[in-house]
């Protein structure tokens, strides 16, 4: 086997980290989850080959437990679209601002939207592998992707961020 | 610049929490040395099987000794059995020679 599982850890603890405090939108469930994704590894790790093997899988697992916590926590309720209040654009204040707002935006996304838009931007997996990842049809991926990004650019246009 | 780009330089990776490599690592500890592996976890299961085991030896001894003591006072009250019916014989045929 010899593959190195610390290396593992410390090549992969941001992407998993990533994924799923962006799709849980808490920090300290997400904490949770990604060290429980590293410990499933642990214990399968004699049928992982290659280190981009354990980071496909990683990915995987971790958008499958992310989805799954979702349902079973229900945190869609969470936050109320059409209720929110927007953060204010008073001028452009630049990248760090439209960032935050951007997130927050992304953070508004049904789960499996959101979940299409991480693995898209965050991870840069094309549609197919996307698709692949989360067991859904390509066209569903392409859909979800060109519904959020409607969102996401008329939640910009709003705010006079984005022209 | 594009709204896909946007969301890139946005949803770039974050860092993990500081010590989120190391909790890892003390789950794989934990994991590699199951609490049922752990010399307190044997220590105290090896005390409930002797505490579950030496009551029933104990009494199965006390029984022993009892059959024995029983069997002892068999042979005892047998043997005292036996002689008296040798005495009793004995007298019988000492009469018995007697009448003609």
């Amino acid at each position: 086997m010899g593959l190195d599982f610390v290396r593992i850890v410390e090549d992969n603890q941001s992407l998993v980290f990533s994924l799923a405090v962006r799709f849980l939108r808490d920090r300290e469930c997400a904490a949770e989850l990604a060290q429980d994704v590293f410990l499933q590894l642990y214990r399968q790790l004699h049928r992982i080959e290659t280190p981009a093997h354990a980071t496909w899988w990683l990915r995987r697992s971790v958008c499958h437990r992310c989805i799954d916590e979702a349902r079973k926590r229900k945190l869609r309720p969470r936050i109320d679209i059409a209720g929110i209040p927007e953060p204010k654009a008073e001028t452009r204040q630049g990248d760090f601002m439209l960032n935050a707002r951007l997130r927050k935006f992304v953070e508004m996304l049904p789960d499996q939207a959101r979940m299409v838009v991480l693995l898209r931007y965050q991870e840069d997996l094309d549609p197919s592998e996307i698709a692949e990842m989360l067991s859904i049809p390509v066209s569903t991926v392409k859909s979800r992707l060109h519904r959020s990004l409607a969102f996401l650019r008329g939640k910009l246009q709003r705010q006079e961020v984005y022209p | 610049m594009s709204i896909e780009d946007q969301l890139r330089s946005a949803l770039r990776r974050e860092p993990a929490p500081p010590d989120f490599a190391a909790s890892v690592l003390a789950g794989t500890r934990r994991i590699a040395s199951p609490f049922w592996r752990r010399p307190v976890t044997l220590a105290l299961a090896a005390s409930l099987l002797l505490a579950a085991l030496i009551p029933p030896a104990i009494s199965e001894h006390r029984r022993r000794q009892r059959a024995e003591e029983a069997e002892a006072q068999l042979v005892t009250a047998l043997t005292i059995a036996e002689t008296q019916l040798e005495r009793v014989s004995a007298t019988i045929q000492r009469n018995t020679r007697r009448i003609p």
